[in-house]
């Protein structure tokens, strides 16, 4: 017998072993294990249908049990009779269902497309990541015992001793062809010129042989760095053994473009290996956020395999954790969904189907500003409220109703969803706790769990999405409006609270509430608040902190009409929080980025914003020279806009259009959602794609453009002191003007 | 004694009943505003019930801009009494 304490790296189905393991041992040594897993699927409907299906089934050498039993189906809020049918190996379920499918069409299947990483948390209790305690047999490396010490929820869980390594080229591959890859391996690095591909595969084989990485972390690896090993090993005849399970090939995933919100996404190609994971730091979801702490957090809470959970986004991952939730309830996980919204009058239409309350603001200057939001609102008030498909009442008689609409909801059990997500809420509060515990010294793992509490913040803020969308497994459009209902209610309800205490509402957005009080500008003012508002509504409520001052920007056409989401502010304690203009848009240049982060900071730094104008004044002074002069390095001046279109589509050509048709011309077409760079130059066309091949001449660069997107970005913050876009223009021309600068080349 | 039609004080009290939600939204010194509004409308019940329009509501909305108008024509003479005294 084998016997160890370790993680479960990876695990993934297998043709003849049923199911591969990789652990890593605490004490050092790999495992590759293995288990026989046969899964189960369901399906429901008339006896003379699933009698003729179990004939059917009865046949097939791939199934090996077939009997009746019973399941909850949520949908029906009962349990209904089923027909179990049991797959030896998971690998033959797939084409077996479709087979079955287009057989049976009018049954209603149920746990059929499982993912086997959720199969098997469900049935062991052990996640991707999670550390247990493994039994096998010595012989056979069969897996005998699984136990797990630490579970998803464990607030401090053990780091992992990965073998790491990271594979970088010297620059970004789209832009122009890296001269070096950079290999490095704890505090080794070793530099291997591109040039020179047999080199760089022989170090890379008897690197990869000598460290045997868990994990392989890369830039652009899934969308040009591994494909380029593969191809160039097979011309060179020298064999990478990228994946660690040897006889399998490396699983090639192609690239996408979808349209989500009213945003068309681009997902690139990954490569994804078996038996150690690739991770693309320039293809993951959210890596900026999460980095491999967070990432590891959400393969542990959702049991999706690491390499996965890197890619996905939060919504496959809320998926996921209410199926695990399903199948431990033994709840069927339905195949193809088909459920209606249930009839109702067009008038219900007019309450129920709103969003969250968005006010609008009172634009301009405010001093002493407390922010306070709710915490997860949204997740909050699905497991407060109990608010789950199946507790919703259609006929709104019994159960408790929910404010001003015509339904009700069923308290007498826990629903699936908020079953599935009580843990994630609690866990994500109680990080967010220790981090709010730790504000005033910092510790090293601060960091890891900001990307920990990331990770869950962003599957709590999806998990709503999933809960009205039709097609989700566990959607169901009325528990969707519940919500937003509630959470309206609990807004009504903090805002009476803040007033009926003597405050003003400047402005209240979805979950968060901006409130000022004459006597109050430290965040212990605010205590007596947030206790009354939680006491009110019973949802946790959290300071966001206290401006010193802030302020609310009117639209960019009329400047008089205000923005729900555009402000900027300083805290208390002198840090400054964006939203909504140039300083937090991905589409501006960096330079004036910089430019209008830094004015913030020159008025941040006094008690009265207005005492920092005149440093602010003289600063945008040196900035428009810098530009003026051609000092600004060209990667600084880069936009990068999304094409939200395919080119043919375009009638008016954008900026990022026009760039995106230079870069076609030389056989590199962008795909719809991605972003391209480009500079503004003079002439036509215009602009000047930032990977075309030949490099743009800096004399080219329409730098009167950047100077009017410089002062607009200016004034947007300095407005409010009195110095409005125009009033900058004839500021700087003036100045410039007696300074005797050359204007442009 | 029952009546066949609410009278113009409960068609009021139900329109102001109905602007409830309306009402809950607003900033509190909004909602006084509000309040002051229907107070003025109030001055004018007898001649909104005597007119039997289909809709009242039109009919309060009116009594209201009388009210505000007044109050304009009030500021404008006592604005021009003081320019008069400062010239």
């Amino acid at each position: 017998m084998i016997e160890f304490d370790g993680w479960l790296l990876d695990l993934f189905e297998d043709e003849k072993e049923g199911v591969v393991l990789y652990f890593i041992d605490r004490k050092g040594p790999r495992w590759r294990l293995t288990t026989p897993f046969p899964v189960t699927f369901y399906a429901q409907g008339s006896s003379e249908q699933l009698r003729a299906l179990w004939r059917y089934l009865r046949a097939l050498p791939e199934i090996t049990d077939i009997h009746r039993t019973q399941r909850m189906d949520v949908f029906r809020r009962q349990w209904v009779p089923v027909l179990a049918a049991r797959v030896q190996n998971p690998v033959a379920l797939q084409p077996l269902i479709q087979n079955v499918v287009s057989r049976f069409p009018d049954l209603e299947y149920s746990d059929a497309d499982i993912s086997i990483t959720v199969r098997f948390a469900a049935q062991t209790g052990a996640t991707p990541m999670s550390y247990c305690h493994v039994v096998a047999d010595e012989e056979t490396r069969e897996l005998k015992e699984i136990e797990m010490l630490e579970d998803a929820w464990v607030m401090t869980p053990q780091p992992i001793p990965f073998h790491i390594l990271h594979l970088s080229p010297s620059g970004d591959p789209n832009h122009g062809r890296p001269r070096y890859l950079r290999v490095s391996y704890g505090k080794r690095e070793n530099r291997y010129l591109l040039s020179d591909m047999q080199n760089v595969l022989i170090c890379l084989r008897a690197t990869l042989k000598r460290v045997d990485p868990d994990l392989i972390v890369t830039d652009w690896g899934d969308t040009w760095l591994l494909p380029l090993l593969i191809e160039k090993s097979k011309e060179h005849h020298i064999p990478l053994r990228l994946n660690r399970d040897t006889g399998r090939d490396i699983l090639l995933k192609k690239e996408l473009t979808y349209f989500s919100y009213g945003q068309i996404i681009y997902r690139g190609q990954q490569v994804h290996l078996f038996g150690r994971c690739h991770l693309d730091r320039k293809n993951a979801m959210l890596w900026s956020d999460y980095d491999l702490d967070g990432t590891i957090e959400s393969c542990r809470v959702t049991s999706l395999p690491l390499q996965v959970a890197a890619r996905v986004s939060p919504g496959t991952g809320i998926s996921s954790i209410e199926m695990l939730t399903a199948l431990r309830e033994q709840v069927l996980v339905p195949y193809q969904k088909q459920q209606a919204e249930f009839f109702k009058p067009a008038s219900d239409l007019f309450s129920a189907d709103q969003g969250g309350i968005v006010y609008q603001p009172l634009i301009g200057l405010h001093r002493n500003v407390g922010m306070v939001d709710f915490t997860s609102m949204y997740p909050a008030v699905m497991v407060y409220f109990n608010l789950s498909p199946e507790t919703i009442l259609p006929d709104g008689t019994g159960g408790t109703p929910v404010p001003a609409l015509g339904i009700t909801i069923d308290n007498s059990q826990e629903g699936l969803v908020p079953k599935a997500l009580r843990p994630l809420l609690e866990k994500r509060i109680a990080l967010k706790k220790r981090l709010a515990m730790q504000k005033i010294w910092y510790p090293p793992d601060r960091k890891r769990i900001e990307h920990r509490a990331s990770a869950l913040k962003w599957l709590l803020v999806v998990c709503f999405g999933y809960l009205g969308y039709k097609n989700a497994r566990f959607g169901r459009i009325e528990a969707h409006q519940a919500v937003t209902a509630y959470g309206r209610e609990a807004m009504m309800q903090a805002k009476e609270a803040a007033e009926d205490m003597g405050c003003e509402v400047i402005q209240m957005y979805v979950d968060g509430l901006w409130v000022h009080h004459p006597n109050w500008s430290q965040p212990a003012d605010l205590e007596p608040l947030l206790l009354e508002i939680q006491e009110r509504t019973g949802l946790p409520i959290a300071l966001d902190g206290v401006y010193r001052w802030i302020v609310f920007v009117g639209s960019r056409g009329n400047k008089s009409r205000p923005v729900a989401n555009r402000y900027f502010g300083v805290f208390q304690d002198g840090s400054i929080k964006v939203r909504g203009i140039d300083a937090r848009r991905r589409d501006a240049t960096p330079f004036v980025k910089e430019t209008q982060l830094h004015l913030l900071e020159l008025l941040a730094r006094h008690d009265d914003p207005f005492d920092g104008l005149p440093q602010a004044v003289k600063y945008l002074r040196t900035q428009i020279r810098k530009l003026r002069s051609g000092k600004v390095p060209l990667p600084d001046l880069l936009v990068k806009q999304r094409l939200g279109r395919k080119l043919e589509a375009y009638r008016t050509l954008s900026p990022a259009a026009r760039a995106a048709f230079q870069l076609k011309s030389v056989g590199k077409e962008p795909r719809p959602g991605q972003r391209v760079a480009f500079l503004f130059t003079r002439g036509r066309p215009g602009v000047h794609a930032w990977d075309l091949p030949e490099k743009p001449d800096p004399g080219s660069v329409d730098l009167a453009r950047y100077e009017t997107l410089l002062i607009r970005a200016a004034g947007i913050v300095l407005e409010t002191f009195g110095l409005d876009e125009k009033d900058l223009t004839r500021l700087m021309r003036t100045d410039l003007k007696q300074l005797k600068i050359p204007l442009l080349k | 004694m029952g009546r066949t039609l609410p009278s113009a004080t409960q068609i009021m009290q139900q329109d102001e009943a109905a602007l409830g939600r309306f009402r809950r939204a607003l900033r509190r010194s909004d909602q006084l505003v509000l309040d002051d509004l229907f107070n003025a409308a109030q001055k004018h019940l007898s001649a909104a019930a005597y007119a039997a329009n289909i809709l009242p509501f039109e009919s309060f909305l009116l009594s209201m801009l009388l009210e505000e108008h007044k109050e304009v024509l009030r500021l404008r003479e006592s604005v021009e009494g003081l320019q008069k005294r400062h010239d």
